[in-house]
């Protein structure tokens, strides 16, 4: 069969004619469509960026997600907003008053605070939706947000069944009580968190399971939903009834891209505006620094090593603090390369009772002593240590270098085990192990989203470590109403956290990192990394 | 022949029954649930999901519960994408996976059966040697990394076709390539095999010794019967493209349904798992049917007893 042959001469032809096909072909397609978009730049009064990931949920109440609280703080405003300080700004409501020590609020709504279909907001929409959040049928993970109230814990659990018995009333159109069981100096954060918006009973009646698709929810905030093409893109359009008048910006395209370079190939082609770490890929934020289109920020959200301290040998306080001080956190953002900033302390530097006192220190020639007073000189007979960590890049590159240090510094073998991510959270739930790698990111800027991590009862609490004076410490600090007093209390709280008890190692506090075009002006950041977009608009370049 | 199909369907329904069960179970056993989270929730609001979602319910009672949704067409809502059922998930991201699949596969077939064919026909020569290079590459490449070939040339190099995205038919272009790829190289080997097996036959040597010519003989005499094992794989290929490819979906950032392949499982999201298994087992089903009825028109001699 081997004389079964084409001839050169026709295969000549066939490429000849295939090179003219794809020379054709490229100039037909630039020329036709822009696909390319070689000479594209901005979308007038368009906004382009990437969620990454489907949003589970636009129903605020039931969402636990950062990729669903992107929108929904842009669609919706609760009774108070956030700026980009993390202070509280009046949302739907225009004062309010904090009555009996802290123990009740009383809230004055504003009259031209309107929904996208023209009706006003009241504070029975408020009264609805917090009383939606706690019934134990909608199963909402954020419920707890509200336990503070006057029985909300007793009705979410099912011990009280008259949703009337929440300290939660609309008192008139206008005007909205909340009763708590005791003072708590951060509530106010928890008015403007998505989870504590409004919602329409009308809607929610109305529409039921179906309310939050586009051509049926109904919105209060700066933008309205107006496309949501599942698994692909929202598109959010200006509200012409928001109260603080139609942002600049007519249209969000939020995109839903997973993967990172694919995504930043969007920004470099001018096919997104703004980028960040869900569009990032880490090998390229060192080489993209100098860009005047690069920031970075500090996240209020902590890397942490964990001791189960009822698991030897971390039941002795002694070893637990001979870890923390042979571990070197300067060398974590040499590592990730993220501009991650280390981490001492477990109050980060930009809220009430971070302090310098607490700082855990790096001292290997120390911490050898404390671990040879512990039983283990130079780690001679230390039991064997695993430490779980969960199937990420940078977990794993942060264990590596924890069991690098520790081998250097102590001599102590540790050994790494890695989870998938729902494995990795099923162990920590069920039987946490001698040591684990874990984060924490603030629920609200306040340092009772962080210290109360590490009380005996919090779910969160992977250390078992249970310490009744740092409870009752935590408890009294979370009604204090006198700023100083309770700065001191937390820090104090730090201090046995970081070194006197050292249940925990803080790594390091993530970052930020953004790249923004240059026709994208007004666009803020902040540490909770809340994306708001009602003051952002484009400029022609 | 329409006996085959008969009976083919009526045996799909144990087929699945043993799919679904053998999914259920497997996916109760892998630690971790759907609603484990960074965040552990207090017990109260964990005991009201798992109430919400008849998660507290023994898993046998599940199953059955299960079961007796399926039969009536409601595959179950998602724990992940709340407020949306697995039908509506499905049904929205199928459509795309099936237009990019059937065009990956045509492509496929355009460029491996040719291909292959041309290998044979030149067996030995430099043509069959830089074919068969083609594809051993086209097999051995992982499609990520095609992808980001192709989305560095084309898109990003010389901007001639969009980086991704779903908007144009233009942005189909990459991607369809991208998942052409592997299974052109595969048909591309398969049909040089088949046809180097055919031309050895004896009628092939009598049609060119009654002085046929060489690609006539391969037309007419070689190709239909060269073409049953491709037909073969043509089934369970059909069924995995238009089922969607999680990396060029990733990649491309395409609603389809192939990522579900992937996050339903990492995100314990237990009915969406258990419907993208069944509509793939179905798939599978249906066209390894149509693959048999196929097997009767190109070779008559091949009457599958009904």
């Amino acid at each position: 069969m081997r004389n079964f042959s084409i001839s050169s001469s026709l295969l000549k032809i066939v490429f000849s004619k295939l090179a003219l096909v794809a020379a054709f072909g490229t100039v037909a397609l630039t020329s036709l469509t822009g696909c390319g978009n070689t000479g594209a730049s901005y979308e007038p009064d368009t906004f382009r960026i990437n969620l990454q990931a489907e949003p589970p949920s636009l129903d605020w109440q039931t969402s636990t997600d950062s990729t669903s609280f992107d929108v929904v703080s842009n669609i919706m405003t609760g009774l108070t907003m956030y700026n980009n300080d993390m202070k509280c700004e009046p949302g739907c409501a225009e004062s309010w008053e904090i009555l009996d020590g802290g123990k009740h609020y009383v809230f004055h709504l504003r009259k031209n605070a309107l929904w996208t279909d023209g009706k006003p907001v009241t504070a029975h929409d408020f009264e609805y939706a917090w009383k939606r959040l706690l019934d134990p049928s909608t199963a909402a993970s954020y419920a707890f947000f509200l336990y503070d109230i006057e029985n909300a814990f007793e009705f979410n659990s099912g011990k009280v069944k008259d949703p009337n018995l929440i300290g939660a009333k609309a008192l008139d159109d206008w005007t909205f009580s909340v009763k708590l069981k005791r003072p708590a100096a951060y509530f106010l954060y928890l008015t403007a968190f998505c989870s504590t918006c409004p919602l329409r009973k009308d809607i929610v009646d109305k529409f039921g399971d179906r309310w939050t698709e586009p051509q049926n929810i109904v919105t209060n905030g700066p933008f309205s939903v107006s496309l949501w093409k599942h698994e692909y893109k929202i598109e959010l359009t200006s509200n012409p009834k928001f109260f603080e008048g139609e942002p600049r910006l007519k249209r969000i395209k939020m995109f839903m891209i997973p993967e990172q370079a694919t995504a930043f190939g969007l920004f470099e082609n001018n096919q997104l505006d703004y980028v960040d770490n869900r569009s990032f890929p880490t090998a390229d934020v060192e080489s993209l620094r100098s860009s005047p289109m690069y920031r970075n920020l500090p996240l209020l959200r902590c890397s942490y090593l964990g001791f189960n301290v009822k698991k030897k040998p971390f039941d002795d306080k002694r070893v637990r603090k001979a870890i923390s001080m042979a571990v070197d956190r300067t060398l974590f953002p040499k590592i990730l390369r993220r501009g991650e900033a280390p981490a001492f302390t477990w109050i980060p530097p930009a809220l009430e009772g971070y302090s310098e006192i607490s700082k855990s220190e790096f001292n290997p020639e120390a911490a050898r002593k404390l671990l040879a007073q512990a039983g283990y000189p130079n780690g001679k007979g230390f039991p064997l240590t695993k430490i779980l960590y969960p199937q990420r890049e940078d977990a794993k590159l942060v264990v590596e270098s924890v069991q690098e240090q520790i081998k250097k510094n102590l001599n102590v073998k540790l050994q790494l085990e890695v989870n998938e991510w729902k494995v990795y959270l099923d162990i920590l739930h069920r039987d946490p192990p001698q040591m684990f790698r874990q984060t924490w990111g603030a629920d609200y800027p306040d340092p009772e989203t962080f210290m109360n991590v590490f009380t005996t009862h919090n779910g969160n609490n992977y250390t078992q470590w249970s310490n009744a004076h740092y409870d009752d410490l935590i408890d009294r600090a979370a009604a204090e109403q006198d700023q100083k007093k309770r700065a001191a209390m937390y820090a104090e709280g730090d201090q046995m956290l970081c070194q006197d008890e050292v249940p925990i190692v803080p790594l390091y506090w993530a970052t930020q990192n953004t790249m923004v075009k240059p026709w994208v002006k007004g666009i803020g950041f902040n540490a909770m990394d809340l994306q708001f977009f009602r003051k952002v608009y484009i400029e022609k370049p | 022949m329409l006996a085959l199909l008969i009976k083919r369907m009526l045996t799909a329904i144990p087929v699945l029954l043993v799919v679904a069960t053998l999914t259920f179970f497997l996916m109760r056993l892998v630690p971790g649930g759907p609603f484990d989270a960074d965040k552990n929730l207090p017990p109260a609001i964990v005991a009201n999901l798992n109430a919400k979602y008849q998660l507290d319910k023994p898993v046998a009672q599940q199953y059955v519960t299960y079961l007796s949704r399926v039969v009536r067409g409601d595959l179950g809502i998602s724990y992940k994408y709340l407020n949306r059922t697995v039908r509506d998930i499905l049904g929205e991201a199928m459509p795309v996976s099936i237009q990019l699949g059937f065009t990956a596969l045509v492509l496929a077939v355009l460029i491996g059966v040719p291909l292959g064919t041309i290998a044979a026909v030149n067996r030995g020569s430099w043509i069959d040697v830089t074919a068969m290079f083609l594809s051993t590459a086209g097999i051995s490449v992982p499609g990520f990394v095609i992808g980001a070939f192709l989305i560095f040339i084309f898109g990003v190099w010389l901007k001639v076709l969009p980086v991704a995205l779903w908007e144009t038919p233009w942005h189909m272009v990459l991607p369809s390539l991208t998942l052409a790829f592997s299974p052109a190289a595969y048909l591309a080997r398969l049909t040089r095999a088949s046809v180097l097996e055919v031309l050895e036959k004896d009628w092939v040597r009598t049609a060119r010794s009654k002085g046929l010519s060489r690609w006539a003989t391969v037309m007419k005499h070689t190709l239909r019967n060269a073409l049953v094992p491709v037909v073969t794989v043509l089934g369970p290929l059909t069924a995995i493209l238009i089922t969607g490819s999680f990396v060029v979906e990733y990649l491309y950032a395409i609603p389809g349904m192939g990522r579900f392949f992937v996050t339903a499982v990492t995100n314990r999201d237990y009915d969406l798992i258990m419907g993208t298994t069944l509509v793939f087992a179905a798939l599978l089903i249906v066209t390894n049917a149509i693959v048999d009825v196929a097997y009767q028109i190109l070779d008559p001699r091949m009457k599958v007893e009904g």
